[in-house]
């Protein structure tokens, strides 16, 4: 294959749809595309409450008017999300910076059959386990917090 | 990778995990400013421009806001630059970095003036 053929060639790139292929990698898989997702969901979430509070330069009525958004079952809903997915993304990246660090990954060993990486193991899978606990544990609260208003 | 970058990847990476590390703390004191009052009032208007009169709460929202803003947009560059490699792609994402200071200047605005309005 030529130089230029070679440039050309994006058959191998498969964009969202490679991130969003749970039949490779497993658990770890999983978790890099969910890091992906809930750090976007998180940054479209930011935005808008940086939007949503800029109505306080406004005055007291631009700012109920705005809050009243929130205080409806879907503004709710939406807010548990957002306390799931931030709980998840914050505790998997302490995860992932562990593992940027070395931390966790295990000795290198001879590549034998199956050929399963010695980086991809259980310590590995149980921070992945920790962070969606930890997320369903933090949404559970959330829920109550504000359909209880208390 | 382009050339004109002031720092390299690996060192972007450093920041990405610091500004995380970090706005970790800062978003908890911020959620906990709500929790120790009822949830109900701490958000009524006359509390919220109360809290933004502290000026150590102001200069937390702010640092919140500049940790975020870096860690949020230089992840969205990286999650692009994944997607795609090409020297015109790599330059356009580089864009993100306006929408970050754009952000940065959005909110600033809003904490100086709810910090110089009255009750």
């Amino acid at each position: 294959m030529g130089v230029l053929e070679q440039k050309n060639n994006r058959n191998n790139r498969e964009g969202f749809l490679g991130w969003l292929d749970p039949t490779r990698y497993g658990w770890e898989r999983f978790s890099y595309w969910a890091q992906r997702l809930t750090g976007v969901f998180l940054l479209v979430y930011f935005v808008g409450h940086v939007y949503e509070t800029s109505s306080l330069t406004s005055g007291k009525d631009a700012w109920n008017a705005m809050l009243e958004l929130t205080q409806t079952v879907w503004g709710h809903l939406f807010l548990i999300m957002v306390i799931g997915t931030s709980t998840f993304h914050s505790v998997n990246g302490i995860r992932i910076i562990f593992t940027e660090l070395g931390k966790g990954l295990g000795k290198p060993g001879r590549p034998d059959y199956p050929y399963y990486p010695s980086s991809l193991n259980r310590r590995q899978r149980s921070g992945i386990w920790i962070a969606l606990i930890l997320a369903a544990i933090a949404m559970l609260y959330g829920s109550n917090v504000l359909f209880s208003g208390e | 990778m382009s050339r004109n970058l002031i720092l390299r990847e690996s060192q972007i990476m450093k920041v990405h995990y610091i500004t995380g590390v970090a706005a970790l703390f800062v978003v908890a004191v911020h959620i906990l400013m709500r929790l120790v009052v009822p949830y109900g009032s701490s958000l009524e208007y006359d509390h919220v421009i109360f809290n933004y009169h502290n000026i150590f709460y102001a200069v937390l929202l702010e640092v919140i806001l500049v940790l975020v803003s870096i860690h949020g947009f230089n992840g969205l560059r990286v999650i692009l630059l994944e997607l795609r490699q090409s020297t015109r792609w790599e330059n356009s994402v580089t864009a993100t970095i306006i929408a970050m200071i754009g952000l940065v200047i959005y909110g600033t605005r809003t904490i100086i003036i709810a910090n110089g309005l009255g009750t």
